[in-house]
């Protein structure tokens, strides 16, 4: 009986269903979170004593760097347990996962060079956290486009989820790298969990934010992972119903 | 003739000796990359100055892309051959351990192209004006560093089995994964024109050959299976 | 509003980011939403055709 529910979870009708029900709770969650968020962010925090007002963009580039990394790992795991256990939702959750990844990797990419240029008088710096996170960008274009070439949706599935687990040895060399080597990016400041070094009104817009980003992604997943399902069960019986309306 | 009792060391070495052994019929093959790294070396001082002492200062640049650029070309060939006619096929049906095959491969493919290359390196090097005490220590980083190219590049060919005219993404998954190499491989190449002790990033394109060895051939024996399938 | 606008001297590295981050979330829901109606769309077309058939 236990694992009537983990079954439940491989059969697409049920995801598509499960889907299309959470989807309006997950996307107006995020809305809130993330209007609060910028308002906290935007309005109620004050000015950094070092940064002034240029810190604010750490309220957009700290979520996305995070999604590039989360939706990465999203990916590299559906894709490992779609290899592994032959379910077929998790390959669709894969590759519904790359194109969301992709763009917000592009969007911490860019937030992160304008918010890196008052700090570090440069636009681009080829240290290991940037290089890094650059290299993520290109394992998600390669990732879509390995998935494009290969006509065969099963084989496209399992050669692409290959690549994604080759590819996640990334995520913890971005995460670390500012550990490990002298960086130019900043050591981590929210993750430190005992103690935070940012005071309250900051904190809180950013814990936001960070939330509010994650459920959007939970709702974007929803959505592209519905499409997914309909392309791949092209002529089961139960789409009839799901499609009526 | 009995394959039962045969190790997957022995049939590793076989594989080697074989593919060694095809390519050296095909020497025009093999000549491709060498010459392609040649003519890029030459197309740096003809586009930025004849000037040996600006040369010297890019040298290390130029020496790795143009490198990674020789090995990617070089990579075509790593497993077209023995995914048309079958062989490959064979491989995979043979119960011999696929890992152990396709390691041999890479090793064969590293004997022929990147090993010449490393070998070429230091006349490219001399071309951009570097002196003659930092040859040895150009020898050593393109020789270990393209170690690890051919086995990242052969997950990357690995993958794309399947794909027609698979040159573009070949790059696009090979060259991020490399990137490091080119790192650390320009960073070793930079200390050595300049004199100073190179050990360091050296140690780390060891590193990074090990990691490949020990990981790529996994990747790509997962990924032919599939595009076989 | 003026001060907000302006953002301390930062205006031009501040707006841009935000305006990034927006434009790209709203690409996002609008891609989403998209490819769902185009799928849900092809999916009625084909069970037509399939009913047809039979």
């Amino acid at each position: 009986m236990t694992w009537t529910w983990f079954h439940r979870l491989g059969s697409p009708p049920y995801i598509y269903g499960l889907a299309a029900r959470l989807t309006p709770w997950f996307a107006w969650t995020a809305a809130a979170l993330i209007v609060g968020g910028l308002y906290g962010g935007l309005v109620l925090a004050p000015p950094d004593y070092q940064q002034g007002d240029d810190f604010r963009i750490m309220y957009v580039h700290v979520p996305t760097a995070w999604m590039s990394l989360m939706v990465y790992t999203t990916m590299a795991v559906s894709a490992a347990v779609g290899l592994i256990w032959r379910i077929k939702v998790s390959h669709a959750v894969a590759a519904s996962c790359a194109p969301i990844g992709a763009s917000f990797t592009f969007v911490a990419l860019v937030t992160g060079s304008l918010w890196g240029y008052r700090m570090w008088g440069t636009y681009w710096e080829w240290d290991p956290r940037l290089t890094s996170e650059l290299i993520l960008l290109f394992l998600y274009l390669g990732y879509m486009g390995l998935r494009s070439a290969i006509d065969d949706t099963q084989r496209a599935d399992r050669v692409s989820a290959v690549l994604a687990v080759v590819g996640v040895i990334n995520v913890p060399i971005i995460h670390f790298s500012v550990l490990w080597w002298n960086s130019l990016h900043q050591a981590p400041s929210v993750m430190q969990l005992a103690k935070p070094t940012m005071p309250a009104s900051m904190l809180i817009p950013l814990l936001m934010m960070f939330l509010g980003f994650t459920i959007m992604f939970g709702a974007l997943l929803l959505v592209r992972l519905r499409a997914e399902i309909l392309n791949r069960e092209r002529t089961a019986n139960w789409i009839r119903e799901a499609v009526a309306s | 003739m009995s394959s039962t009792g045969t190790s997957a060391l022995e049939a590793a070495r076989l594989t080697l000796a074989r593919d060694i052994r095809l390519a050296l019929r095909k020497r025009g093959q093999l000549i491709q990359p060498l010459a392609f790294f040649a003519i890029v070396t030459t197309l740096f001082p003809l586009g930025i100055s004849p000037e040996l002492s600006r040369l010297r200062d890019v040298a290390p640049g130029v020496l790795w892309v143009a490198a990674l650029l020789s090995s990617l070309l070089a990579l075509e060939f790593l497993f077209r051959d023995d995914a048309q006619d079958g062989t490959l096929e064979q491989h995979v049906l043979s119960g011999q351990s696929l890992t152990w095959l396709l390691f041999a491969k890479t090793v064969a493919h590293w004997l022929l192209t990147g090993l010449p290359l490393a070998v070429m390196a230091p006349l490219a090097g001399l071309s951009l004006g570097v002196p003659v005490a930092s040859l040895g220590g150009i020898v050593a980083s393109v020789a270990v560093g393209s170690v690890a190219l051919s086995l990242i590049g052969s997950i990357g060919a690995a993958l794309t089995l399947g794909v027609k005219r698979s040159g573009a993404l070949l790059s696009l998954l090979t060259l991020p994964l490399s990137m490091p190499v080119l790192i650390f491989g320009a960073r070793a190449t930079e200390l050595a024109i300049r004199g100073a002790g190179f050990a360091p990033p050296l140690y780390l394109l060891g590193a990074l050959a090990v990691l490949g060895i020990t990981l790529a051939p996994l990747a790509a024996a997962a990924a032919v299976r599939i595009s076989l399938e | 509003m003026n001060e907000f606008l302006y953002m301390g001297g930062y205006a031009a590295y501040v707006w841009p980011s935000y305006g990034l981050t927006l434009v790209v979330i709203v690409l996002n829901i609008v891609w989403a939403r998209r490819l769902l109606a185009r799928s849900r769309e092809e999916a009625r077309r084909r069970l037509a055709m399939q009913g047809e058939e039979t």
